[in-house]
């Protein structure tokens, strides 16, 4: 049963990339990648990652993608398609492809797979007592530093965003 | 149960939204004129593109939206242990909140949630 929910999984999540990848309207694109982030989280449900599962909803599905959808909004002319590529540049893509597909294809068959029985699944209350543990294999310090490149990524959103704005104020500073 | 009940909803979704789909293309009355596919805009005609670019401010608040939203990511798991850990829990969560609290100061000091 867990097969065939796997299998709808994966086939929704191919669909909707190649729709992704393919459709010439960006806001379309990004909204097919909204999908396959979806289900991307529903694979994680399947093999019992409930935390990572909602990790992937609210960051990837709910803040990854409302940034793409605004970046797009940004924006000049979002009305215009996509130009189709020449007939050569198409061609030498399909071969970059194809044996991007090979490689791939080639290492997973070669590989000799050993399947482990894993029946523990990992809990948020794991996650959380790793996180906040200060003993021998705690996270504390990664945990503190994680806010401080929180930090980081603010202050330099801000500046990148806000940047000629702050110039003028330092300049009437000067002057 | 589990996995098998998925499967139902799931085909039982699919099943809904296209057969009410189905359903009412083919019982409907059908008409397609030029006019129904211009933008609605109050009775008038449309002047000029009906794409506008957003103001760069949608995208600054994206952005501080998303670093919130992973700072809530790591507050649901100290969340559930809050209780076995205690006092020091508490203290971390402190730290961690207090480095985050500086970027939402630095954002308010300069002008970035001021709406312009």
């Amino acid at each position: 049963m867990e097969r065939i929910l796997f299998y709808i999984l994966a086939l929704i999540i191919v669909i909707f990339a190649i729709a992704a990848v393919s459709s010439r309207k960006m806001l379309r694109s990004v909204i097919y990648l909204l999908f396959v982030l979806c289900s991307i989280a529903g694979l994680y449900f399947l093999i019992d990652y409930n935390f990572l599962a909602a990790i992937q909803l609210t960051v990837y599905a709910g803040g990854i993608i409302v940034l793409i959808i605004f970046s797009v909004l940004l924006v000049h002319h979002i009305e215009l398609e996509l130009e189709l590529a020449k007939p050569l540049k198409q061609i030498i893509t399909a071969l970059a492809c194809l044996v991007g597909i090979g490689v791939i294809l080639t290492t997973i068959y070669s590989y000799d797979f050993k399947v482990i029985e894993n029946d523990t699944a990992i809990t948020t209350a794991d996650v959380g007592s790793k996180l906040l543990s200060y003993d021998q294999g705690g996270f504390i310090l990664p945990f503190e530093v994680i806010s401080v490149v929180l930090l980081a990524a603010m202050i330099g959103a801000i500046i990148i965003a806000k940047g000629k704005q702050v110039e003028k104020h330092e300049n009437k500073r000067i002057e | 149960m589990g996995s098998e009940a998925i499967i139902v909803f799931f085909l039982a979704g699919v099943v809904l939204v296209a057969g009410s789909n189905f359903l009412s293309n083919l019982i409907s009355h059908k008409s397609d004129n030029a006019q129904k596919r211009e933008p609605y805009e109050s009775g008038m005609k449309t002047i000029g593109p009906t794409w506008v670019q957003f103001k760069v401010g949608y995208y600054l608040f994206a952005i501080l939206f998303l670093i919130f939203d992973v700072e809530v990511a790591f507050l649901v798991p100290w969340a559930v242990v809050f209780q076995d850990f205690g006092g020091v829990a508490f203290i971390e969560i402190i730290i961690f909140l207090f480095i985050l609290g500086l970027g939402l100061l630095y954002a308010w000091k300069k002008g970035a949630l001021k709406w312009e």
